[in-house]
């Protein structure tokens, strides 16, 4: 896994910078996130009060096929596919049933999936895409931003796009030159928004 | 005699024997909890005894140890039942002292979070006042602390432990009015507390929790209670058949001062007042049974020596 290029927490209370950071690192790591952060930046004025994080993202190319999670061995009259990760397992089964019918594909146990007399190759169903979890991706982002801003912020502007990201959150209405302070603190990164 | 609060750990086999040890030697059995073959006794015992329960135990592979907490119940007041609070650090830390012998409940509160929008209803405040401390676990900043906390300890009459991220020393300057116990360096974090230095955090929040009931069993001690908890729930336990039926896991919670009894106010008020203690003194005499805002549970205040003239 790649570390994050830049990581930083600006706050007026040195010791709450240092408890979100850790924080942030704790929810980014849990939900399994650090890998598509490429910058981070987060401000917390506990004064205003205001959560600002802003970032870049990186290019997630990562499509889950058959081959990534089971090996398919071909024989006589069926097919016989060893699952090692079950994450995807459900989705797998759902497109098989959909492509080939109900009757074709059979699981004995947990770990095999045998599919019978199918007019496709052992290659053919290797390349078969499961899951893009990029399509969740700006989800998992939003509700861990969500989990690190100090919960009594509830006026949220969020804006994501495949590159960039930035979150401001605060208990009272949101000033109207946020924009500004967005933009200062993606000039720390050297981004621009 | 003094009673100190212990907890036995013992094998299953033979532990009836301990119970009634404890009982003949004038201590009482606060919790019992049956594990597999394990049994968990929280109990009050007298000082001097603690080696003779210890002997005679030494053959049932038991094991006494102290246990400050027993008899007591704690709020861990948590600001909101959200995922930036629960389960870390709110459950581990009222799974902590729950393992130290204190019965804990964890308040949440509708509108804890924020600085300016935080708040405490009547409710809450009326919940907190029926146990014997209030931990507070609040933030990261202190800026926030120092605003919010005024608004949090409004009409909060048991004495305030107060967990937060910033330094103890800081704690203390910008709490006010200051609160019975402080512990800095606890705030809000999202990992579970496994590692050592976590543990030694959850060590002196005890420590601290513990130094402030200290001071109030003093109190307590100055005007001693008409009646002692522990011996009232035997009583009631002996008195109201209807307590054995109820599924809750402590049926008679034991606090430093009084009882909460986990039975409907309206049924069983009448029946608890009239129950006698000892040549014709009846419980309505030296308690007041009052109903508790938890659910419809009765709670049992009982009164001093100074008001009742009476130690039973």
């Amino acid at each position: 896994m790649n570390a994050i290029e830049y990581f930083e927490v600006e706050c007026p209370e040195p010791l709450g910078a240092e408890y979100y950071k850790q924080i942030a690192n704790d929810v980014l790591l849990d939900h399994n996130l650090l890998r598509v952060i490429n910058k981070l930046h987060i401000f917390i004025d506990p004064k205003v009060p205001v959560f600002v994080a802003v970032g870049t993202l990186k290019r997630i190319t990562t499509i889950v096929r058959v081959r990534d999670l089971a090996n398919v061995n071909p024989q006589e009259g069926k097919m016989t596919l060893v699952v090692s990760d079950e994450t995807y397992l459900a989705s797998m089964l759902k497109i098989f049933w959909e492509r080939f019918g109900k009757e074709k594909v059979e699981q004995p146990d947990r770990f095999t999936v045998i599919l019978y007399d199918i007019p496709t190759s052992a290659q053919e169903i290797e390349e078969i895409v499961v899951a893009d979890p990029s399509e969740s991706l700006f989800k998992d982002l939003i509700y861990a931003f969500r989990c690190i801003s100090p919960e009594g912020f509830r006026l949220k502007s969020e804006r994501f796009s495949t590159e960039k990201f930035s979150f401001v959150a605060s208990e009272n209405t949101l000033a109207e030159d946020i924009d500004a302070l967005v933009r200062e603190k993606f000039a720390l990164m050297g981004e621009t928004p | 005699m003094t009673l100190v609060p212990v907890t036995y750990k013992g094998g299953i086999y033979q532990h009836d024997i301990v119970i009634d040890l404890i009982e003949d030697l004038g201590g009482y059995v606060v919790q019992k909890h049956v594990l597999a073959q394990e049994v968990v006794l929280q109990c009050f015992v007298p000082k001097d005894d603690i080696e003779l329960i210890r002997e005679i135990s030494r053959p049932l592979f038991g094991e006494v140890t102290d246990s400050p907490l027993v008899g007591t119940e704690i709020a861990v007041v948590s600001m909101s039942l959200e995922i930036h609070h629960l389960p870390h650090p709110s459950c581990d830390i009222a799974e902590y002292v729950r393992r130290l012998g204190a019965k804990s409940n964890m308040v949440s509160l509708a509108r804890g979070p924020g600085k300016r929008i935080a708040g405490l209803n009547d409710e809450e405040r009326d919940v907190i006042n029926e146990h014997d401390i209030a931990v507070y676990l609040l933030g990261n900043f202190e800026t926030c602390i120092e605003y919010k906390m005024p608004t949090l300890m409004r009409g909060i009459e048991v004495p305030i432990v107060l967990c937060g991220g910033p330094d103890i020393e800081v704690l203390k300057k910008i709490v006010d009015p200051p609160v019975d116990g402080y512990v800095g360096n606890v705030g809000r974090f999202m990992r579970r507390t496994k590692e050592a230095d976590q543990l030694d955090k959850l060590d002196e929040i005890v420590a601290e929790i513990t130094r402030v009931l200290e001071k109030k069993r003093d109190s307590i001690a100055k005007d001693p209670l008409s009646v002692s908890p522990a011996r009232l729930m035997g009583l009631i336990r002996e008195k109201i058949p209807a307590i054995l039926d109820v599924t809750s896991p402590t049926p008679l919670t034991v606090q430093m001062a009084g009882l909460r009894v986990k039975l409907p106010y309206d049924t069983y008020a009448a029946e608890l007042r009239k129950v006698e203690i000892e040549d014709g003194i009846l419980l309505g005499d030296v308690a007041e049974i009052l109903p508790s805002r938890m659910r419809d549970y009765i709670l049992v205040r009982i009164l001093p020596f100074s008001e009742t003239n009476t130690v039973v």
